[in-house]
């Protein structure tokens, strides 16, 4: 059941029995599925469904940049694109990109630019898709390790995957992976990601307000919770391939 | 067609011994080992040089004391001598352009496209182009070419002179992944051999992944389709010739082939 959100947000974020709203322990993920390989047509794609969040990925090339000007002579380039669709979120959201779509697909592209390596494709690009199908906080996090996915999906040399989580700070409480609802009545919202090759922080934004003391605990809580995310990535983008060995080899025996 | 040349590296890399049939993916740690084993194909020294770590989606493979990582998603990067499917997409006077299934399109000069036998001897002719005739091609014609060079900045330039190259009128081209292209053929071009003598079908296998099958008639073809996409399926399995013949054979009486 979707929640509906008219602006008016609870008083109190936790319930009486000192759980979340949506009865979650304070460092707990949302359930996570992910699959590759879901858009035929695509070189490498990705689904994703992280608590109400539901998002694709597609991935193309290396292939000719069009319009050409934006193709470097000495590298190639990474271009995302953010998408939330019209039926996304509570009120019809109007599909054309907006300044927060904008934003998003830039911090994503830094994001993930580390791990690739474009010096060996000069003057091509590689296109990665996001159409977020339902929204429910956290969609930057969540758009960032399914691109990754994606991205090692389509073969692509990659150093490592990246994953990201938020973490924030709802009735004087660090939580990790906010929802919709505690992203917009909390009082701080930390969204990081992970590359895992040499373990930094590729992304890091913040709002709210929040001591250093704390900053530096939700940064520890989302490293435990990035590592349940990678582990799940490990096991969608293996997933692939080894249910057909196993059905081979079931029908050996 | 024959599949003579075929190029004994690439075709191990499946079929090797030491391929343990383990999965891979990019930023896995194969090893910490670094004093033994050295780090080959799709795989990365990270900077402290403390660990071996994966670049792609593949099989992690131990060849004497390097370990490779055969790829099992990937995308054709154009390599001198390669033999390709190309499609004409545009003709001017001085080149043609073609889709090679790559991230550039490949260029086609006249002079690498002389008609068979129609070169003159070189003693007591004349040096000049006079009495070389290159053939002409149409927009939509699918050629099988050799690549003459190839590299990261320009475009690959391509050849039809040679041993099988040249157009195809007939016959069916189908696309797989180019990194399962090895397994298409086989070991010492077994898979090839099996696929012909059962399907009674030409096949031309190249490597930017397009390959060419010509059969006595559409239901062979069908099958050999099939056939062919299965192997693309289930390429990291063990001992998957045994089974595509036991599955060509069943799909025979399944059809109604003879």
């Amino acid at each position: 059941m979707p929640l509906i959100i008219n602006d008016v947000y609870p008083k109190k974020l936790f319930r009486e029995d000192g759980k979340r709203l949506d009865g979650r322990e304070n460092n707990e993920i949302r359930p996570i599925k992910m699959k590759v390989g879901v858009i035929s047509n695509a070189d490498g794609s990705a689904y994703l469904e992280w608590g109400n969040n539901k998002i694709y990925a597609a991935v193309y090339g290396p292939r000719e940049v069009h319009p050409h000007h934006l193709a470097k002579p000495d590298k190639g380039i990474l271009r995302v694109f953010y998408r939330m669709a019209t039926f996304s979120v509570f009120e019809r959201k109007r599909p054309a990109p907006g300044r927060r779509e904008k934003e998003i697909s830039m911090i994503i592209t830094d994001c993930l630019e580390p791990v690739l390596f474009l010096e060996l494709y000069p003057g091509t690009a590689f296109e990665v898709f996001i159409e977020v199908m339902d929204a429910d906080g956290g969609t930057r996090c969540a758009s960032t390790t399914v691109a990754a996915l994606a991205l090692a999906d389509a073969g692509v040399p990659m150093r490592s995957l990246v994953s990201a989580v938020a973490v924030g700070k709802i009735d004087g409480q660090l939580i990790t992976d906010l929802s919709g609802i505690e992203d917009k009545a909390g009082e701080a919202d930390l969204p990081c990601a992970i590359t895992w090759f040499n373990e930094e922080l590729s992304l890091l934004q913040f709002d709210g307000d929040m001591d250093l003391d704390e900053l530096n605990e939700s940064l520890a809580n989302a490293k435990t919770a990035l590592n349940e995310i990678l582990q799940i990535q490990l096991k969608a983008l293996k997933s692939k391939y080894t249910t057909i060995l196993e059905e081979q080899e079931g029908g050996e025996s | 067609m024959e599949n003579e040349e075929l190029e004994s590296e690439e075709l191990d890399e499946f079929e090797s011994e030491e391929t343990d049939r383990e999965i891979v993916v990019p930023g896995e740690v194969l090893t910490e080992d670094v004093e033994h084993f050295i780090p080959g194909r799709g795989t990365l020294l990270n900077k402290n040089k403390t660990k071996i770590i994966a670049l792609n989606i593949g099989l992690k493979q131990i060849k004497k004391n390097y370990i490779n990582v055969i790829p099992l998603r990937g995308f054709y990067t154009p390599k001198p001598g390669d033999k390709v499917i190309a499609l004409v997409i545009d003709k001017n006077p001085v080149k043609y352009k073609c889709d090679i299934n790559a991230k550039d399109l490949a260029v086609l000069k006249p002079r690498n496209a002389i008609k068979r036998g129609r070169i003159k001897s070189f003693r007591g002719g004349s040096q000049g182009s006079s009495n070389m005739e290159s053939e002409e091609f149409e927009v939509g014609d699918i050629l099988i070419a050799k690549i003459i060079s190839a590299d990261r900045l320009n475009m690959p330039e391509l050849t039809i002179v040679g041993k099988y190259l040249g157009k195809r009128v007939n016959g069916i081209v189908i696309t797989i992944d180019p990194p399962k292209i090895p397994r298409v053929i086989g070991r010492n071009g077994s898979m090839i051999k099996l696929l012909k003598n059962l399907t009674k079908c030409n096949i031309f296998v190249t490597q930017n992944g397009r390959i060419w099958i010509k059969g006595e008639n559409i239901a062979y073809e069908r099958l050999l389709f099939d056939a062919i996409k299965k192997i693309e399926n289930e390429a990291h399995t063990v001992g998957l010739t045994d089974r595509m013949s036991h599955y060509i054979e069943s799909e025979k009486q399944k059809r109604g082939i003879k």
